[in-house]
């Protein structure tokens, strides 16, 4: 194989080897936003027919039936509506479609909410149409086992397969982590799209160890007695996976960020939030 | 389904048009009482005045036959009638036949219009669910007396020419677990094939490719895009399950060889595009898999009455940038080493251009167009590249890759005229800084799945991004290259007029000398960026161009690099249709 590109060039074609070079000694400054892709300009039908709304007195909020905490968050919302003298006026999103883009909730934004919750902060992990609060929760991902033997994640033995929920904070960090492993010493890893798939793998026997959302673990096994057995492992080797879980607004809503996330702080600081998961025997801190 | 049926006939008296006939007053007649079915000698010989397929022939080729509009009086072009569409984005390819234009709303309102005067003839509104996002379809089909439409719910539909009734409505999928179609399908040898998108998280095992009866629209064949089982290439997914095996979408509909009888479609990449994501990095030390992740960005062989794949070749393994080799299949036979062969060409977004014999599936060549710094070389006897491991996107490292995810060449397609032999590229120059993000803001609402794409000039660019290429591909040399700031954003249009047409993302409809690449004429700016596949047909002894307007995401997204080119917020679609004056 020859070292360089052999491909017969067109006339006019920047070289790929001088491209190469020129980005090894002159890394190029990015002349607009970091913008993931999937955060394209987002689009809602009729979306200019929107404007100022005109009842103040109301703290509209969105959960989505799909997640898990939904009812718990419900519960928060109405609690930052009362401390903000709002009167709370839940809308739940109720759809069978599994995923959902991330630009999707514009529209549902524009029409039914102030507020989303359920979002977790991940840095630089939203567009700059979003804005996100202080979280009014901490949740972990769990490494979930059925075997009794597999007490922490080292005790599961090298090549044996855990089943990740894909793509998430911490299946990232777990691959991260067997990256710096020598190949014998590493466990498999098979990416599951959702926390339901990697969860029924592990009942079913196709991996050792499931690594989901808590709260997810939590929704499945309040809804099906097929899963009660199923048990909560240390994470070591590797450190606890903890993110804050937060609302969003729309990125002009700057007065009503800061008057929720005073809210948030204070129900944090009075223990009316970890009330409140208490009551749902919730997997999640809300320390001040 | 809402199954309302408009029908608003311009002339409803069958004896009255007779009547305008014997006057000869045909002009006033209305094209649908005339529309006569589509055959499959049709469809193999299009006549030239109709656009009965996405790429107007099996071959793929994109290039009509009408002269009326050429070189000399190109100029005078004016603009003859406009139709607004409903508001979401779409990609359209425009079908006429017999006088009579089909178009497809973001909304799924199907209609007929006059395709001289622009007049509604009939509509159609397919109900999307109300959680599936509206947006349009790349292409449909045409076949007798139907037009077969794709939905973003993952139907197939059939419609009534005539009168837009609806005969029959397949679900080919459930699109709760992010099936949808984004193009429309093909009917070869009376088989309507349709490529499925979407699959994503929602569901593992990867995209198909279906076959479908074309009077009831049930399935006859499926052909997954996965490999799958314990073969070389069901091992090729670095050892994990088929139930952590995602992507490998169908983008684009297919091409036709009625000689094999073989249909030519490409697959996209594999989901998410981060390798460390999707579990094809690390690689696995088992020496009986490898991590190529087939049949991502091959060209796929399918005999069209069975489904059976006859060969694959994939044009990038492992592929973590998004620069899938989705997109059009051209059949054109051409010399190579002094020998005639029957090649199917493609371009990947990395831009390079490859021919494949298309009877083998033996790679015989690739050219390179814009910059770019992902492939080292290519193996002159079999085709495979050498990846940069540079740009290989890695967890927590920002990576630089040229070009960009939306590619140097993405699902606008290349389009080939016979008359100068060459292929006519619309292209864009540009860079990413690349770094890997996690999917889960919400548990719900995802991330999409990927990267943080900081896109950024070529090094040392001059500020042009746009670029139309047209390459030789009996040497592959380049006649020419026309370069501009603004990004390249519709399919090409050669003709026998000599004439290539291309839109922009600055509002433009621009008209190249096929052979010298000078512009002969450019449109006013128009309601919105070109984003879509433009036609020509003619009715009534008149040539007509037509391209539809809209901001449709795609290379749209180059407004990052651009952003003095300013659009409307609202993203009008207008469908425009030109003609000489008279």
């Amino acid at each position: 194989m020859p070292a360089f590109l052999e491909l017969p060039r067109l006339a006019g074609s920047a070289p790929a080897l001088a491209l190469l070079l020129m980005a090894s000694v002159s890394p190029p400054v990015a002349v607009s936003a970091q913008e993931p892709e999937f955060y394209e300009r987002p689009f809602a039908a009729n979306q200019w027919t929107y404007g100022r709304r005109v009842d103040e007195s109301q703290l509209r909020y969105c959960v989505d039936g799909r997640d898990p905490d939904w009812e718990v968050a419900g519960a928060i919302a109405d609690a930052i509506a009362l401390g903000l003298l709002l009167e709370p006026r839940q809308y739940l999103v109720e759809s069978n479609i599994i995923f959902d883009d991330i630009t999707k909730v514009y529209a549902v934004m524009l029409e039914h909410c102030d507020i989303h919750l359920g979002f977790k902060l991940i840095p630089q992990g939203y567009p700059d149409w979003v804005t996100v609060t202080r979280p009014y929760y901490d949740a972990e991902y769990v490494f979930v086992a059925a075997n009794p033997d597999i007490q922490a994640l080292e005790d599961l033995r090298p090549s044996r397969p855990i089943g990740a929920t894909m793509g998430t904070s911490a299946h990232l960090r777990l691959v991260s982590y067997l990256s710096a492993l020598s190949a014998e010493d590493r466990w498999l890893t098979y990416p599951m799209g959702t926390s339901d798939l990697a969860l029924r793998s592990l009942l079913e026997g196709k991996v050792d160890v499931a690594l989901v959302w808590a709260p997810n673990l939590w929704a499945k096994q309040r809804e099906d007695p097929d899963y009660a057995a199923l048990r909560v492992i240390e994470p070591a080797p590797l450190p606890p996976i903890v993110l804050g879980v937060g609302a969003i607004l729309l990125s002009n809503e700057t007065f009503l960020r800061a008057a929720v996330d005073e809210a948030i702080a204070a129900l944090r600081a009075d223990g009316t939030i970890a009330d409140i998961l208490d009551e749902y025997e919730f997997p999640a801190r809300a320390a001040p | 389904m809402n199954n309302y049926l408009a029908q608003k006939s311009l002339l409803a008296a069958t004896s009255l048009a007779a009547g305008l006939l014997a006057t000869g007053l045909v002009a006033q007649e209305n094209p649908i009482d005339n529309i006569t079915p589509v055959t499959d000698e049709m469809l193999l010989n299009p006549p030239d005045g109709d656009w009965l397929m996405w790429r107007r022939t099996y071959d793929g080729w994109g290039y009509s036959p009408l002269d009326q509009i050429n070189k000399s009086n190109v100029g005078d072009l004016k603009l003859a009638w406009a139709w607004a569409m409903t508001p979401g984005r779409t990609q359209q390819t425009p079908l006429v036949h017999d006088g009579v234009m089909f178009v497809q709303n973001a909304d799924h309102v199907i209609q007929a219009l006059n395709a001289a005067t622009g007049d509604l003839i009939w509509e159609y509104e397919y109900e999307l669910p109300d959680d599936v996002r509206a947006r349009g379809e790349r292409n449909k089909a045409i076949y007798e007396d139907k037009l077969i439409v794709a939905t973003r719910d993952a139907h197939l539909i059939a419609l009534d020419t005539k009168t837009g009734q609806l005969i029959w409505d397949k679900q080919v999928a459930n699109h709760n677990f992010g099936y949808s179609f984004s193009a429309g399908p093909i009917v070869a040898d009376g088989v309507v094939v349709q490529g499925m998108t979407g699959c994503g998280r929602g569901q593992p095992g990867g995209c198909f490719f279906t076959g479908h009866d074309v009077n009831t629209g049930a399935e006859i064949w499926r052909v997954n895009t996965i490999a799958r089982g314990d073969t070389p290439e069901g091992n090729s997914w670095n050892g994990i399950p088929l139930e952590s095996r995602h992507g490998a979408s169908a983008w684009l509909a297919a091409s036709y060889d009625p000689e094999q009888k073989l249909v030519f479609a490409g697959v996209g990449q594999p989901y998410p595009w981060i390798s460390e994501m999707n579990g094809l990095l690390p690689k696995s030390s088992d020496p009986n898999v490898t991590n190529d992740a087939l049949y991502t960005n091959s060209t796929l062989a399918i005999d069209v009455n069975s489904g059976e794949l006859k060969w694959y070749f994939q044009h990038l393994p492992s592929d973590s940038l998004d620069l899938d080799y989705a997109f059009e299949r051209l059949l054109i036979d051409l010399p190579v080493n002094g020998q005639e062969r029957k090649t199917v060409v493609t371009v990947g977004k990395i831009g390079i251009i490859e021919a494949i014999d298309r009877v083998t599936g033996e790679w015989l060549w690739g050219v390179e167009t814009v910059p770019q710094n992902v492939v080292l070389s290519i193996d002159p006897e079999t085709g495979q590249k050498e990846i940069n491991p540079e740009v290989v996107p890695r967890i927590g490292e920002t990576t630089f890759n040229c070009p960009a995810d939306p590619g140097g060449k993405s699902w606008q397609a290349t389009a080939y005229s016979p008359r100068t032999g060459g292929l006519y590229l619309p292209l864009v120059e540009f860079c990413s800084n690349t770094t890997p993000n996690p999917l889960d803001p919400g548990e719900v609402y995802t991330g999409g799945g990927r990267a943080t794409f900081a896109r950024v000039p070529v090094p040392d660019s001059d500020g042009n991004v746009g670029r139309v290429d047209a390459v030789n591909l009996s040497d592959q040399s380049t006649m020419w290259s026309y370069r501009q700031r603004a990004p390249v954003t519709s399919s090409t249009l050669p003709t026998a007029g000599g004439v290539v047409f291309v839109g922009t993302l600055d509002r433009k409809f621009i008209a190249f000398d096929d052979e010298t690449g000078e512009i002969l004429w450019s449109s006013g700016k128009l309601s919105s960026s070109l984003e879509s596949f433009p036609v020509s047909y003619m009715v009534d002894g008149k040539q007509y161009v037509a391209i539809t307007a809209n901001f449709a995401s795609g290379l749209g997204r180059l407004r990052q690099i651009t952003p003095e080119v300013k659009l409307p917020a609202n993203d009008p679609i207008t469908v425009y249709v030109f003609a000489l004056p008279g």
